[in-house]
This record gives structure tokens, sequence and C-alpha cells, in this order.
């Protein structure tokens, strides 16, 4: 510990009188009890030594000529390099002394002569002490103040570290959508693109075959081709890959004992036209020696409806996939309260992770009507796709995933619940510990439920856990009484 | 004797349905197309034929499926017909994933949605030609 503003370990101390005897006095006296005194016999000699030599104390008289102790000691309180030293006023009895002034001017004591040597020497180690004290505060303020700087640079370096990281884990669950989105549209559009060539081929052969009909088919069976499409057309049921191949096998059946020639391709091409009655009717086209162009004529006309379905389903699951992406990057970056449907929130997350629940995972919607509420919706949104995204990993993307929501006691009251292995007890108290992770490394920042925590703070809320094998439940109570003006 | 088969898996509808309608125009009436909904219904489907002495010799799968994913439903198909050429359609890729079925079930192209007609028809064609 560096406790020392003393040059040295012996104090330097300033005697200033014009009266040689006194100042050979005291000089004698303090150097004696080892001091190290440098004598001054006016106030000029004094003030130009304290600019040169280090003093620790000063021992000053005040009756002086041309300029007396008050002005000499004003002087050195007004210099910023001497106004440190203590001063003790020496002052003979018969001189008026003024302790008022003395004090006034800054002097921190005084003594009168004649004087006793203890009482000269107890003041000067006194002054000395508190000097010291007084030096070694100083020092600690100091220190103190450097240390609190570094310490606000320190929570600064963090503040934006966790700025970061806040940053990182938003991206790491975008990433983790992203993935899941790219096949959501891709599959889409997939469909779309196939679906505009087949409608480019089915134009085609329509106008290569079209002229050829007109002239060499009659009336009649030209209307039995159209009627064919149109009934193609208008069958709006789907039926399942499963369900075709029974309604194929059938059909093949059917016109085998009608003794249709190759019934087989002509079942597999009516069930992609989704025809499966009324078969009989059709019969003069299907055992035309043309059949196969004439049926394929019908398959054409027909597949332009079929390709113009096919692109408006697709469009409208990647135009809901953009449009819950959107919702997700709701943009209240002003940290402004919305007043906002809570569950079309939580649904916009869902849509998201359509991707990763539809292959096995059961999603049970429990939700009570709740007035909308003022909150922060991207936030919340950071929230529900950390508790579902987590709940679909805790069941290895297979079991049932229950969101219910209710209001209690003014809080909107959101339940998350998984059927997967549950949480581990001894790790069910660390898992809103910021870095806290179970997952591998490069997979979670481990921040994740913590932002969540925050977040719900913000809303004036509570999260709770709880786990049970089977079944772990993330609850979350929002204020329900949030007020733009209220929020700070 | 039966048309060989050419079959098509993906759990979408959408898929199914356009997917087959173009290999249909392209390669013809020469093939029967059968389409599946998942990996369990296909490996349903191939058990069938092969009873019935129906040969298979083609398959495009989707590789995001409930159940069994495409890679895994690939090397099964490649353990009993290592013959069947295997084509990978996927939306979104899995590189462990594809490299799997390119080492395990000698995976003959894998294909990225929104594919092109002519890439299919290309990859197709040229895995038919291979038998």
């Amino acid at each position: 510990m560096n406790d020392v503003a003393f040059t040295s370990d012996i104090a330097n101390i300033l005697v200033v009188d014009d009266t040689l005897a006194n100042l050979q006095l005291l000089v004698g006296i303090l150097t004696k009890h080892g001091y190290k005194v440098r004598p001054a016999k006016d106030g000029v000699q004094a003030l130009s030594a304290t600019q040169i030599i280090p003093v620790d104390l000063i021992l000053l008289d005040i009756n002086m000529p041309e300029m007396d102790g008050y002005e000499v000691c004003t002087k050195l309180k007004s210099d910023p390099k001497t106004r440190h030293i203590p001063v003790i006023f020496i002052s003979a009895l018969n001189d008026v002394l003024d302790k008022v002034k003395a004090f006034g001017v800054g002097g921190v004591d005084y003594v009168t002569k004649p004087f006793q040597v203890e009482e000269v020497l107890a003041r000067v180690e006194t002054h000395l002490a508190l000097q010291r004290l007084q030096n070694n505060l100083q020092l600690k303020n100091t220190e103190l103040a450097q240390t609190n700087q570094e310490l606000a640079n320190t929570l600064n370096r963090l503040q934006a570290t966790q700025e970061e990281l806040i940053q990182s884990e938003k991206m790491a669950a975008l990433g983790q959508l992203i993935a899941g989105i790219a096949h959501e549209v891709n599959t889409p559009l997939g469909a779309i693109r196939s679906s505009v060539s087949n409608i480019s081929k089915y134009l085609e052969e329509i106008f290569e075959d079209l002229p050829r009909f007109v002239d060499t088919l009659s009336a009649k069976e030209i209307q039995l081709i159209l009627k064919i499409a149109l009934c193609s057309i208008n069958n709006k049921q789907l039926f399942s890959a499963k369900d075709s191949r029974k309604i194929k096998r059938a059909v093949t059946r059917e016109l085998e004992e009608m003794g249709v020639p190759d019934a087989d391709t002509i079942a597999d091409t009516l069930s992609d036209m989704k025809i499966s009655e009324d078969i009989e009717s059709f019969l003069p086209i299907l055992t035309h020696p043309d059949s196969t162009r004439m049926l394929e004529f019908a398959y054409n006309l027909s597949g332009l409806q079929r390709g113009t379905n096919t692109i408006e389903t697709a469009v409208e699951r990647a135009s809901k996939v953009v449009f819950a992406l959107k919702s997700y990057a709701h943009s209240d970056q002003k940290n402004e309260l919305f007043k906002t449907n809570l569950i079309v929130g939580i649904d916009t997350i869902l849509t998201l992770y359509q991707n990763s629940i539809k292959h096995g995972v059961e999603v049970v919607q429990n939700y009570a009507e709740i007035p909308l509420i003022y909150c922060y919706p991207d936030e919340l949104n950071q929230v529900w796709t950390n508790l579902i995204h987590n709940a679909i990993q805790a069941m290895d993307n297979k079991g049932m995933l229950t969101i219910d929501v209710t209001q209690e006691r003014g809080f909107a009251k959101i339940s998350i619940t998984d059927s997967g292995k549950g949480i581990p007890e001894e790790i069910k108290d660390r898992i809103f510990e910021p870095f806290f992770t179970t997952k591998p490394p490069g997979e979670g920042s481990g921040l994740g439920l913590d932002i969540v925590r925050k977040i719900v703070k913000k809303h004036l809320g509570e999260i709770e856990v709880t786990s049970v094998p089977g079944k772990t439940t993330f609850t979350v109570y929002l204020s329900m009484n949030l007020q733009p003006d209220s929020s700070s | 004797m039966s048309k060989p088969v050419i079959l098509c898996v993906d759990d979408e509808a959408v898929i199914l349905e356009s997917l087959k309608a173009q290999l249909r125009k392209a390669l013809g009436s020469s093939y029967v197309y059968e389409v599946a909904q998942d990996a369990e219904e296909a490996l349903d489907i191939i058990d069938e034929l092969n009873e019935d002495d129906v040969s298979i010799l083609l398959i495009v799968s989707d590789w995001l499926m409930p159940g069994m994913k495409g890679d895994e439903f690939m090397i099964r198909v490649h353990q009993k017909f290592p013959n069947i050429v295997k084509i990978l359609l996927t939306g979104q890729a899995d590189q462990k994933a594809i490299d799997r079925a390119y080492a395990a079930a000698n995976l003959h192209k894998c294909l990225f949605k929104p594919w092109s007609e002519k890439e299919l028809i290309e990859t197709v064609k040229s895995g038919l030609e291979k038998l």
C-alpha cells in the first residue's frame, strides 16, 4: 500500500520568522526531534521556498515587516501548488493575535510565544498526522475514482457484449426458422414451377389436336370429350395417394369387365382426372380407336384447371409463410407499446414452425377469449419463438404441444406444454440463468430463457416452469394493465 | 407383362400431382407412375409391386417427410433393391443426409425445389439409361 504523499519519510517543515533568535530556536527544537527543517526569514523567502522544495508543514510568524503572516498564508492558499500545506501561526503574546483572522486566511492552528516545546511538538505532530491522513484520503479518492472509471468502462463493454449476445441469440433463432421456412417456401414454388410447365404442355397439345378432332370427330364425340373434361374439373374431391390407388384398381376392373383395352393406363389417367363414377357413359370415347389421344385431350383440357388449382393452393401456402414472417418482423423498434392480440402473435410463430410441427407434433390450441392488451409484440414473438422452439426440441419433434391462453387476476396467462422427457430436477433451477444451456456448443447461447424472462418482466409479468417426464409447462403471465404512458 | 413403375414420394399432394403429370408427359405411357405420401407407404407399395412381379425402375423422393426421412428411405430401398435408380427432390438441403444417401444408397442425384422441368427430365432419363 502506498500511504505517503510525502517526498520522504521524514517530514519537511518550513519555519518562517523575522526574529533570528526565534528562528534558530524553532529550527533547533524541530531538527532535534527528527524533522527536516528549512528556515525562512521573511514572507518572500518562504513563498519561494515552497515553490522549489517539498514542504509538509509551515510554522509562520504573523508579525513580520513588509509581508505579514496573514498575507503569506493568503498567498499560499491561493496557489494550487501550495494550498494543501498546513500552516500553524506563531504569535508573540504581546502581539494582537487575531485568531479569527488566522483561521480565516487558512491557518490550521496557532502557537503563542513564548511557547512550550512540548506544545509546539504536539501541534506539529498532530497536523502532520492530519496532513498525512488527508493525503492518504486524497490518494484513496483518486484510486477510487480510477477504479470507478474502470468499472464504468467494464459495464459499458458488458452492456455492448450483452447487446451483441441478444442480437446473436435473435439471429440464431432466426437461422433455425429460416431453414424450415426455406422448405416451406420451396415446396409451393416447386409445385408452381412444375404446374406452369405442365400447363404450357397441355396447351401445346390442345392446339395440336384440336384441328384434327374438329375435322375427324363427330359433334357427339367432341361433346363427350368435353363432358369428360368438365366432369374432371367439377370434381373437387381430394383423395389420398392410398385412396386413389384403391379407386384406380376398382376402375381398372370395371374397364376390363367392359372390355376396354389398355384398362390400367386409362384407369390411371382417369384417376389423375379424379374421375371414378359414371365411367360407362364415356365408353364411346374409351373404346374408340383413337381413345388414347381423345382421353388425353380431355386430360389436357381439365389439366389447365388442375394446374391452376395447384398454383392457387401453392401461392396461398407461400403467402401464409411470408405473411407470418412479416408479422414476426413487426417493427416496434421504437420500443413502444402496441395494442395487440396475443393469440395472433402465438399463431404466427406456430405458422413459422409449421415445418417442424407437421412432421409428428400434434398441436392443441385452447384459447379463451381475451381482450387486446398493450405489449411489445416484437419481443413477445421472441418469447413464443423460444418457448415453442424449446418445446418442439424437447420432444424430438414428436409428441403433443399444448398452448393454453386464459386470463387470471388482470394477467394474460399463456401456458406452453410439451410431452417431452422433462427437465431434470437438478437443472430446473438453473434454466433461466444466462449462459446456461443443455444444447451442444454452437447450438444455443444459453441466453434464450434469460431473454424470455427479461421480456416477461418488462411486461410486469412472471414466468414459471413445472416439469415431470411427459409434461413440461412454461407459464407466462403478462400484465393486462400496461398503458403507453405508464411504461418507462 | 406389366409396365415398369416410376414411384414418386412426397408428403405434399400438390407436389405429387404436378410431378406425376410432368413425368407422364415427358416419358409417356410406357411406364406406370405410382405416388406415395410417406416413406412407409412407399415401402408398402414397393413390396406389393415386388410380390406382383412388377419392376420398379426409379424413385423420386422428397427428403423432409413425416416419419422416415428421404435418406433413410433410400438406404432401406437400396439394401433390398440396389438396382432401383434413386433421386432426391428436396426443398431443404441437409448436406449430411444427402452425402449419406450418395454413399449408402448410391443416390443418382439430388435435385432442389423448385426444380426445372429440364433438369428433372434429364436426370430421370439419365437414371433410366444407367439400367
